[in-house]
């Protein structure tokens, strides 16, 4: 590992995880798609982890219902392309990313949707200089993330597909049904190399976003990634992402007791379903989305704050104000939500004292 | 040459496929079924022309027809398979089970306890070596999705021996283990030795897999005869009745219900690709539903249901790949049209049908065939229909869904005259289960017919029903089946009856029944007017019983007897008789102090109502009820009788308003405080439009007080007729 490699924030997930893809190609023997560097069998364990014949252990990515990761895989190797559907902080753009570094070896061919994603970024544009001096030619075009996915046979990535304004995305209709990208200017056209598709993400929160024409719905195989069915589910993953995010960032804190994960991940699953774990209470819920992925940015940004401003080990202080944030996303009604949770719920838990007691004091 | 065994699933579509193609290259003289021998005489009706399967035997207790055991069978259970090939043969079938005559007279919960550990699902503990954690779908995938099945019943021999072994599940130890598992498994020994001795070569034993081992080897006859001896025998009888898919996917009979009971048959009946026609048929219900599903999506499906079988590892999509494809493909991660896939097309609607000489009790035979003559087939799936009542054919119909409903076989329910439908029509939901057939034959025992046994069923239910109301729901149901020899006979028992009642409840009950049927009567035309005089009585002696019966109620009783006043106050209008008598006992419970609040302040409201009291008179009532001398609970019950359910009409009643106006306004602003809680607990019953609207009327002041006119201009009337009949649709 050079030194600029661990310079770095955040790897990619191919360079994070390159021992484990080259581990499980090594002892890959079955049949792979075109172009693909691993089989799907292969990426399935990649994505949900396991121990491999040799003894080598594959931390799991996904960790949730093996169907929903099985269909994705199956969709890949058909040539249909993949929709990742759900609230934010599920995972979508996580599963995303290491599918492509499992299946492509690549990870980076990525369009970011926003309202102002134009044609440009999905076909491609041109070196002005270059194509006022020598007039339309290939050397003179840039191509977008998606040609050269279709170039290279490999997965390109689209995030947030449904903020991408609706003309902009119909330019994928071809691509997908074709296979082909046609350069008008230089009358010729890129056809993809066998092993090409494509990977969107969408969340169905938002309001105001562009929904997908029927035309493109049609190209696209739909995969819901739900929020984690049981608590513990969620404790485990929130551990697991924590840790890691440790350790990338160096954070030298101790890591955080386990408990204290329950706690935080009880706190949101309580707020999201709107009722208390045991039924009996029934609860605001506030607007945000209060996703795992939330928690998992409260606890490592407590665990920074432990680290830097405390004494090392997380006390509930350094992650109220977390909490606080995280829940309270509309100061007036969310703030109501959070103060009714605060003493009809969290006051009530005689271990959860310390915990209270943070909270009531960043209100 | 010999004893060929083969271990099936019951309800197994690959089980019943693998058997044919093993029976057919067999050619056994001589086909054992594990199955009850009391329905030997049936198994010809298997290769009938006239059955459709889904239908199950019913083998039931001669005296006591509720104590019955269902073998159901779908055209994929392979005993059903076996039973055709041997009959369309000409080859010598038999079933080979513990007969019912005997397993009904043992003990069922004291040796059953045992076998549900185990025996509950034996394969549970190989699936879950296997990795799987649901047994059902270990076996789909090693046993029914495989696609050559010759040497599966060799396999599952060895599994199941293996499995016995390991559990320590001796043949000949019958006492550890489940006594009654080990006596069916002597007794289908003992059927096979008969077999053997009669001098049959090659004898084909289908039979649950588990009871495989046990029939292999056939231990010395006298363990066997040890084991069955001193059997005890019940008299049984047993028929053919249809059955519904529905009913396959619960446990039943032979305890192994299947989840997907329309899958399978399309597994076993699909001649082509299974895949394709199973999409097809799923697009095109969620076409019927609106969901846009084109040629281009069942094609895709097909693919990625295909291409999720291989990435896991099985020969072919199964269910669970079908389902996962539609989920991504078809409907764009949308799970809710599933459920309805699941209702329609993965369990199924389909009701089976037995064929015309399958023996039946003479009730069925002539139900099926009232339903022929009437066109009414049963189905399986709910169907409304409407029935008008001048035509003789419709009429026919209700009579028999009428007949059978007292027979205690609601077939058909509701049949009620819907306000919207006119007197003439009525409106049915039709829905056979298949237990039906249980009841029918419960029935028998009065009489050979529908109509016989409706005349005499009633007869001994009367005799044993002590309720008033029970009765008068019985009188009810005995006119509109057109019984009318029995109407006095019940009516004889509902006086009877009556006349030793002690609580005035009962009666009360009793009352908006007979009330309907004098008022509506009967439009086949029976003549009322005995159940009139029979009301009479009633309202006359719930009248004079009234102030006295109402008298000392503990809350919940008031409560009770609320309702009941309120009903006979319906009835008594609904008839329009014994007025004078039934106001004058209202009064009076409106001016006995001792009465419950609740109970008084309805009394002094219907009063007011029908103007036997003025204005002034009720407010006079509700101040003294509500003054600060009052206990609070009964004033608050009082205010809550007097106002309880009128939301509506205090909105709109200009009387009832400004009476409750002019008392409120007249309390001094102390009174008025303490009496807050108590009104808010009666106002609190309103609906919130309600008390919105009472509060934009108290904001917006009393309106104008509309007048009643002294006497009516008829020619000023005259001029607004002719708009008022085009508004309500009457010119």
């Amino acid at each position: 590992m050079t030194d600029a490699a661990t310079q770095l924030i955040r790897r990619q997930a191919e360079d994070e995880f390159a021992e484990e893809l080259a581990a499980l190609a090594e002892i890959d023997d079955k049949q792979r798609p075109p172009n693909w560097k691993l089989s799907p069998w292969a990426t399935l364990t990649y994505l949900l982890g396991g121990k491999l014949d040799n003894g080598f252990e594959v931390r799991p990515k996904y960790i949730g219902q093996r169907r929903l990761i099985e269909i994705a895989i199956a969709t890949l190797a058909t040539d249909r392309a993949l929709l990742l559907y759900g609230v934010p902080g599920t995972a979508k753009s996580w599963v995303s990313e290491h599918l492509a570094a499992a299946i492509s070896g690549n990870s980076k061919r990525l369009v970011q949707g926003t309202a102002g994603t134009s044609e440009d970024s999905i076909r491609y544009g041109w070196n002005y200089a270059k194509l006022l001096a020598e007039g339309p030619s290939e050397g003179a075009m840039v191509p977008s993330p998606v040609m050269n996915a279709m170039r290279d046979g490999a997965l390109a990535r689209i995030e947030e597909l449904t903020r991408i304004p609706s003309d902009v995305q119909d330019t994928l209709i071809t691509v997908l049904s074709e296979k082909a990208l046609p350069i008008p200017e230089l009358s010729m056209q890129v056809q993809a190399v066998r092993g090409f598709n494509v990977i969107a993400t969408a969340n169905n929160r938002d309001k105001g976003v562009n929904e997908l024409s029927s035309a493109l719905k049609r190209r696209f195989n739909t995969v819901v990634l739900p929020l984690p069915a049981t608590a513990e589910e969620e404790v485990t993953i929130v551990v697991d992402r924590v840790e890691a995010l440790g350790r990338a960032l160096e954070i030298p804190a101790e890591k955080p007791a386990l408990e204290e994960i329950r706690r935080v991940v009880t706190i949101f699953r309580e707020l999201r379903n709107g009722k208390t774990e045991d039924g009996r209470t029934k609860l605001k819920t506030p607007t945000g989305t209060l996703s795992t992925a939330e928690i998992i940015s409260v606890m490592s940004s407590g665990l920074a704050l432990a680290a830097h401003f405390g004494d090392g080990t997380l006390h509930p202080s350094d992650i109220a104000s977390g909490i606080t944030g995280a829940v309270v996303k509309d100061p007036v009604q969310d703030g109501i939500a959070w103060k009714e949770y605060l003493e009809a719920v969290v006051r009530q838990r005689d271990e959860w004292r310390d915990l209270y007691r943070a909270c009531r004091e960043q209100l | 040459m010999g004893v060929h065994v083969y271990g099936i699933r019951h309800h197994g579509p690959g089980s019943a496929k693998s058997l044919a193609l093993a029976l057919g290259q067999l050619r056994p003289d001589c086909v054992l079924i594990e199955g009850p021998p009391d329905a030997d005489a049936l198994l010809p009706l298997f290769a009938s022309e006239g059955l459709q399967p889904p239908v199950a035997i019913l083998v039931h207790e001669k005296d006591d027809p509720t104590a019955a055991v269902y073998y159901p069978f779908a055209v994929f259970s392979p005993e059903l398979q076996a039973a055709r090939y041997a009959v369309e043969h000409g080859v010598p079938v038999r079933f080979m089970d513990l007969p019912i005559a005997n397993q009904l007279g043992l003990d069922r919960k004291k040796n059953d306890d045992e076998v549900s550990k185990v025996r509950g699902d034996p394969l549970a503990m190989i699936a879950r070596a296997a990795g799987y954690d649901d047994s059902e779908r270990w076996w789909e995938h090693m046993v029914e999705e495989r696609q050559d099945g010759r040497e599966i019943f060799e396999a599952i021999r060895f599994a199941m021996t293996s499995l016995r072994r390991e559990l320590a599940w001796d043949v000949a130890k019958g006492e550890a283990e489940s006594k009654r598992e080990s006596m069916r498994e002597a007794y289908m020994r003992k059927t096979i030795r008969a077999a053997m001795k009669e001098g049959f070569e090659e004898i084909a034993v289908v039979c649950g897999a588990w009871h495989v081992p046990a029939l292999v080897d056939l231990p010395a006859e006298k363990v066997d005869r040890q084991i069955l001896r001193g059997l005890p025998k019940r008299k049984v009888e047993s028929t053919l009745i249809p059955w519904t898919h529905g009913r396959l996917s619960v446990s039943a009979g032979y305890g192994a219900g299947v989840r997907s009971p329309g899958w399978y048959h399309h597994l076993f009946t699909a001649r082509d690709d299974v895949a394709s026609s199973w999409l097809v048929r799923v697009a095109r219900l969620l076409r019927e539903q609106g969901l846009d599903v084109s040629s281009a999506h069942v094609i895709e499906t097909v693919r990625m249901a295909q291409t999720l079988a291989s990435l896991r590892g099985r020969p072919l999509p199964g269910l669970e790949e079908m389902n996962d494809a539609i989920e991504a493909v078809m409907l764009f991660g949308n799970v809710l049209p599933l459920e309805l896939v699941r209702q329609e097309l993965i369990v199924g609607q389909a009701l089976g049908a037995v064929p015309g000489e399958t023996p039946m009790v003479p009730l069925m035979r002539d139900l099926a065939k009232q339903q022929k003559t009437l066109r009414l087939k049963p189905s399986a799936t709910e169907k409304v229909v409407t029935l008008d009542l001048r035509k003789p054919k419709d009429r026919d119909k209700s009579v028999l869904l009428r007949r059978l409903e007292l027979l205690g076989v609601p077939w058909g329910v509701g049949g009620d005259r819907g306000a919207g439908l006119g007197t003439f029509k009525e409106e049915w939901r039709l829905c056979w289960e298949p237990e039906f057939a249980i009841r029918l034959i419960e029935a028998g025992v009065y009489g050979g017919t529908i109509d016989v046994a409706a005349e005499r069923y009633p007869l001994e239910r009367v005799a044993q029903t002590e309720q008033l109301a029970s009765l008068t729901v019985l009188l009810r149901q005995v006119m509109f089946a057109e019984l009318p020899d029995l109407v006095p006979k019940v009516l004889a028992a509902l006086e009877s009856r009556a006349a030793m009642v002690a609580d005035l409840t009962h009666l009360m009950a009793a009352i908006p029944e007979l009330a309907q049927l004098v008022r509506y009567g009967d439009v086949r035309g029976t003549s009322t007017e005995v159940v009139r005089d029979v009301l009479d009585d009633f309202i006359t002696r719930v009248a004079v019983g009234l102030p006295a019966a109402s008298s000392g109620l503990n809350e919940e009783a008031a409560d009770e007897m609320f309702a009941h006043v309120m009903n006979v106050h319906g009835a008594v209008g609904l008839v329009e008789a014994h007025k004078d008598l039934w106001f004058d006992a209202l009064e009076k419970l409106a001016g006995q102090e001792s009465l419950p609040g609740l109970l008084r302040g309805r009394a002094v409201r219907l009063v007011f109502d029908a103007d036997r009291i003025d204005r002034d008179e009720v407010e006079r009532r509700l101040a003294y009820a509500l003054s600060t001398a009052a206990e609070p609970a009964r004033a608050a019950a009082f205010a809550e009788g007097f106002l309880r359910g009128s939301g509506q009409i205090l909105v709109y009643d200009e009387g009832l308003w400004a009476v409750l106006d002019t008392w409120l306004q007249s309390l001094p602003e102390e009174a008025f405080v303490t009496l807050v809680p108590l009104l808010r607990r009666t106002f609190s019953t309103f609906t919130a439009p309600e008390r919105r609207q009472m509060a934009e009327r108290v904001k917006h002041g009393n309106r104008r007080e509309v007048k009643r006119a002294e006497r009516i201009d008829e020619a000023r009337a005259e001029a607004a007729r002719a708009l008022v009949e085009r508004m309500l649709g009457l010119s």
